[in-house]
């Protein structure tokens, strides 16, 4: 590890100063990715911004129709949360599959979202929910959040507080997990709704698909199967899609057809597990 | 790794070449390159700063120029040290085509190796980031080889004269 002045502010305005002020400041949220990239000396940033001790950033809360996460929130105490396991448990489940308890234990949502790795879990959720992503001085729809590889709408000063999650409908998130890793080959996250009344189509059926771990832009939103899906809500429906799998990451872990063939069979898992849920 | 492909330039295949060969437009268009010193004809030393998520480093190395034909065709290579990042090496063959409306297609083959610490962490990435690179370069060149609203900057012209 190379040296770097650690910071623990007790206010966002502290920490953001410090973003704004420090030659090179990271912002450090639960460590799991940052911290092991520190280790390997592939980073040197001047200045670490510990966020732990940021007030308000770990509560999980219900607000007018939409679950409130705090960006601080572990993996593990999303996934136990009594809240989120009544209003989203597909999220509560997804949470569940993050990583191994270790980085379940550390890891947060806030973090993994400002990193979008490309086959880390909850972007796939945030995409196909249409959360909100709440910083310190805007509101962002998670459809203009996740930019690219590892790139996101967040400027370098920026900090994550919470993600909104609006309730209705229902999602089932389906991962191929690497064996030995447990990042996912392919996780399609998939919600199906109803358009909210009052607005133009109320009550037709909305379906929103998102995959992560394949893409070689990261996450995206799957609009062939949500087509349709539209159409048929079944398994069979999706029956001989795929992504395109010249878009599809490839390497020593899988080829582009196979996480392409992956997306494919998560998105049928999803779709059946939905339908089970649903009768 | 291998990496091909092809970007329509609305340019001159003469002006192309230029820009292919002017040290000014290279820096521009090679993502992360803080400096670009040519040191012959058809050698330079870079300093090139990639930052793929959480991962930065810092590369230092040499960029060749072979198997001139102009104004057809040509092979870029670069090698870099990253200290203990690791290192990088890639190199392209490219070669240009004149459109029948005066434009000119620019062909691209490239192979890209990174090794050390780097390749072991990013394996999974290296495909992905190498395209992303690729992309962002030929689209800068693009760009500046033939912007929509304003010609060519004064460096190519000088080089051309």
């Amino acid at each position: 590890m190379f040296a770097f002045t650690y910071h623990r502010p007790d206010t966002l305005t502290q920490a953001v100063a410090l973003l704004q002020t420090r030659e090179e400041a990271k912002p450090l949220a639960g460590g799991q990715t940052l911290i092991a990239t520190l280790k390997q000396r592939l980073a040197a940033p001047s200045d670490l911004v510990d966020l732990a001790a940021l007030p308000d950033l770990r509560a999980i809360s219900r607000e007018d129709g939409r679950l409130v996460i705090g960006a601080m929130a572990r993996h593990a105490e999303v996934e136990a949360s009594p809240l989120v396991r009544a209003c989203l448990p597909a999220l509560a489940a997804l949470a569940g599959l993050i990583g191994d308890p270790a980085v379940r234990n550390r890891g947060t949502l806030g973090g993994s979202i400002a990193n979008n790795d490309p086959s880390a879990d909850y972007p796939a959720a945030c995409l196909a929910l249409d959360a909100t992503i709440i910083t310190d001085r805007r509101e962002i729809a998670a459809a203009d959040f996740f930019t690219g590889l590892f790139e996101t709408a967040l400027e370098p000063d920026e900090i994550v507080i919470r993600v909104a999650f609006p309730l209705g409908g229902e999602g089932a998130y389906e991962k191929f997990r690497n064996p030995a890793s447990r990042y996912a080959m392919a996780g399609v996250f998939i919600w199906r709704g109803e358009v909210a009344p009052g607005e133009a189509l109320t009550g037709e059926i909305l379906v929103r698909v998102a995959v992560t771990g394949a893409g070689q832009g990261g996450v995206f939103r799957w609009r062939d199967a949500e087509t349709a899906l539209a159409g048929a809500f079944c398994p069979a429906a999706l029956e001989g899609l795929v992504p395109p799998a010249d878009e599809m990451i490839e390497d020593i872990h899988g080829s582009g057809a196979y996480r392409a063939h992956l997306a494919g069979a998560m998105a049928r898992r999803a779709v059946a597990r939905l339908m089970v849920a649903g009768a | 790794m291998e990496l091909t492909g092809a970007q329509r330039i609305e340019a001159p295949r003469e002006a192309v070449w230029q820009a292919l060969n002017d040290p000014d437009i290279l820096r521009q268009c090679i993502p992360g390159c803080q400096e670009l010193v040519q040191a012959s004809a058809t050698a330079f030393t870079a300093r090139v700063t990639l930052k793929i998520g959480p991962v930065k480093a810092s590369f230092s190395g040499a960029v060749t120029l072979s198997d001139l034909v102009p104004p057809h065709r040509y092979r870029i290579t670069g090698e870099g040290q990253g200290g203990v990042a690791g290192f990088a090496k890639g190199g392209a063959d490219v070669w240009l085509e004149s459109e029948e409306d005066g434009a000119t297609l620019l062909n691209y083959s490239a192979q890209a190796m990174v090794g050390g610490k780097i390749a072991q962490l990013g394996a999974r990435l290296i495909d992905s980031t190498s395209r992303k690179l690729a992309g962002e370069f030929f689209s800068a060149f693009a760009e500046i080889v033939a912007p929509p609203p304003i010609p060519a900057p004064a460096l190519p012209s000088e080089a051309a004269s």
